[in-house]
């Protein structure tokens, strides 16, 4: 940061942009357009950068004035109605739970859905046997297919799934995998995943389904999916899914648990990324250990731990140095496995 | 888990752009990685206010307030090497100056004092704005209703406050 004490020749003008851009950026009114139009300017020219670092260092400075310079007219204000004004560019605790307001526009992109389905994947198929396609990826490996009735699948690193697209209905079997489905919607053939002892039934809808170490976990980011136990098409479904519910479940155990999640968070890597919000150490680890070839094991007093982070995918090595950056715990790799305890 | 905000969903999308905006402003990508990251865990822990109006704008600014903390934080640490290296250089047992060396304190000091005095010398309405808006924490709009002015007129008069003060701190 360069400070006043570091002086060279600002042009007049370009000063004054500067000032202009400290002021517009300071507005309520300011948007995304306008950051991105200060950063195009910024990148101009270096003098730009230096003018408008001074700026900034001014503002700054000004703030050891606040005590004795703040306006007279603000004492009669009510303290409590003038902090619920101010935009709070620090936490406060949140007074009460309202429904999520990103629900409403993602429920507005359900009609988005594109039926292609029977159109699509030629005469073909429907003359003879549904055929079945086997689709896999290698570690680390991501990849995005799109089945014949126009259905998208992106499968993530060291997924194995097939797909069989029938004339009444539609399957897919997962073997590992974890995948988002955004499947395309057709009344007439619906849409059914194995995972483990589950079965999910689908109509037209996206989500994603992790089916790996005998866990099972569907998480709704669009429309509605049944769970049931599978090979029983009959069976009162075990839960009906809508958005922003997951339901989590143990392959032979006899219980699922259905609670609120947020789908970004669940398909953040078919972005690359990996979100945890305030996850337990241990919870964090079986994530991580998926994009490695060793178990990580977590030594228990450090299992509890909470962890929120946003980390890009990448080999488990890196993801686990990223994590020890901001925790208080430490790596210990060994042949067969990797130990996370914490840091003496 | 529950309650994922708009503000997540705007990270999302801007985490990119965030990082390439914070490199140019740190000319440093590590730096801009760990900010954004420091970033992501800020923001999950907030409520973002009612009246915000724009999730990526809030990004920006939540972003830039961390970057400001950073370096003022980094500034106030190098004056205590500094001020710990004199002081081991004396030899003696003298207690380590939490303040930046003397010359730049009388200095900084000076450059506040004209700041106060540019301050008093603002016509009333701009110093009225001025005040509200930095010192107050009040929005463009919300000045704009407390005086009873449009909010172009409060942006003019913000802008002519912060010249004045310029003027003031680099002559």
């Amino acid at each position: 940061m360069t400070g006043p004490s570091a002086r060279s020749p600002i042009p007049d003008a370009v000063r004054e942009r500067a000032a202009a851009w400290c002021v517009r950026l300071g507005s309520d009114e300011a948007d995304d357009a306008d950051w991105l139009a200060f950063e195009t300017w910024l990148a101009e020219n270096p003098v730009h950068l230096q003018a408008y670092e001074a700026v900034e260092h001014l503002w700054s400075a000004l703030d050891a004035l606040k005590p004795v310079a703040a306006a007279p007219q603000a004492a009669p204000q009510a303290a409590g109605e003038l902090a619920a004004t101010v935009i709070p560019l620090t936490p406060r605790p949140r007074p009460t739970r309202r429904p999520p307001a990103w629900m409403g526009a993602v429920a507005a992109s359900l009609l988005a859905i594109i039926v292609i389905g029977g159109t699509f994947g030629g005469v073909s198929y429907w003359a003879g046997r549904p055929k079945t396609e086997a689709f896999d990826t290698a570690m680390g490996q991501r990849r995005v297919v799109t089945l014949a009735d126009g259905t998208h699948i992106t499968l993530n690193g060291d997924s194995h799934l097939t797909a069989t697209l029938g004339r009444h209905e539609r399957r897919v079997v997962m073997a590992s995998a974890e995948a988002v489905f955004d499947v395309a919607k057709d009344p007439d053939r619906p849409f059914f995943i194995e995972a483990g002892d589950r079965e999910i039934r689908v109509v037209g809808t996206e989500f994603n389904v992790l089916h790996q170490g005998g866990e099972v976990k569907v998480t709704v980011r669009r429309g509605v999916v049944e769970v049931r136990p599978k090979g029983a098409p009959g069976a009162q479904p075990l839960a009906r899914l809508t958005k922003g519910q997951a339901l989590s479940h143990r392959v032979g155990a006899g219980a699922d648990a259905v609670a609120a999640a947020d789908p970004d968070v669940a398909m953040a890597w078919t972005t690359g990324r990996l979100v945890f919000q305030g996850e337990r150490l241990s919870d964090v680890a079986a994530t991580l250990a998926r994009y490695g070839r060793r178990p990580i094991v977590v030594t228990p007093e450090a299992r509890d731990m909470r962890v929120t982070a946003s980390l890009n995918i990448g080999p488990e090595d890196e993801m686990l140095r990223a994590l020890t950056a901001f925790l208080p715990v430490q790596i210990d790799r060994r042949t067969d496995s990797v130990r996370l305890s914490l840091r003496r | 888990m529950a309650d994922p905000p708009p503000l997540i969903a705007a990270y999302m999308r801007k985490r990119a752009d965030l990082v390439r905006f914070f490199t140019l402003r740190t000319g440093s990508a590590a730096t801009a990685e760990d900010l954004v990251q420091d970033l992501y865990v800020k923001i999950s822990e907030m409520t973002p206010p009612p009246d915000m109006r724009s999730a990526e704008a809030f990004l920006y600014r939540v972003g830039s307030n961390l970057m400001l903390d950073r370096s003022k934080a980094q500034r106030r640490q190098a004056a205590r090497d500094h001020a710990w290296s004199q002081a081991a250089g004396g030899g003696g047992p003298e207690p380590v100056a939490q303040e930046a060396p003397a010359d730049e304190a009388v200095a900084a000091r000076q450059r506040l004092e004209r700041l106060v005095a540019g301050l008093e010398r603002l016509p009333p309405q701009v110093a009225a704005a001025f005040r509200l808006h930095k010192f107050d924490g009040l929005s463009h709009s919300e000045v704009a209703a407390r005086l009873g002015v449009s909010r172009s007129s409060v942006e003019k008069y913000i802008m002519s406050a912060l010249r004045a003060l310029i003027a003031e701190y680099e002559p």
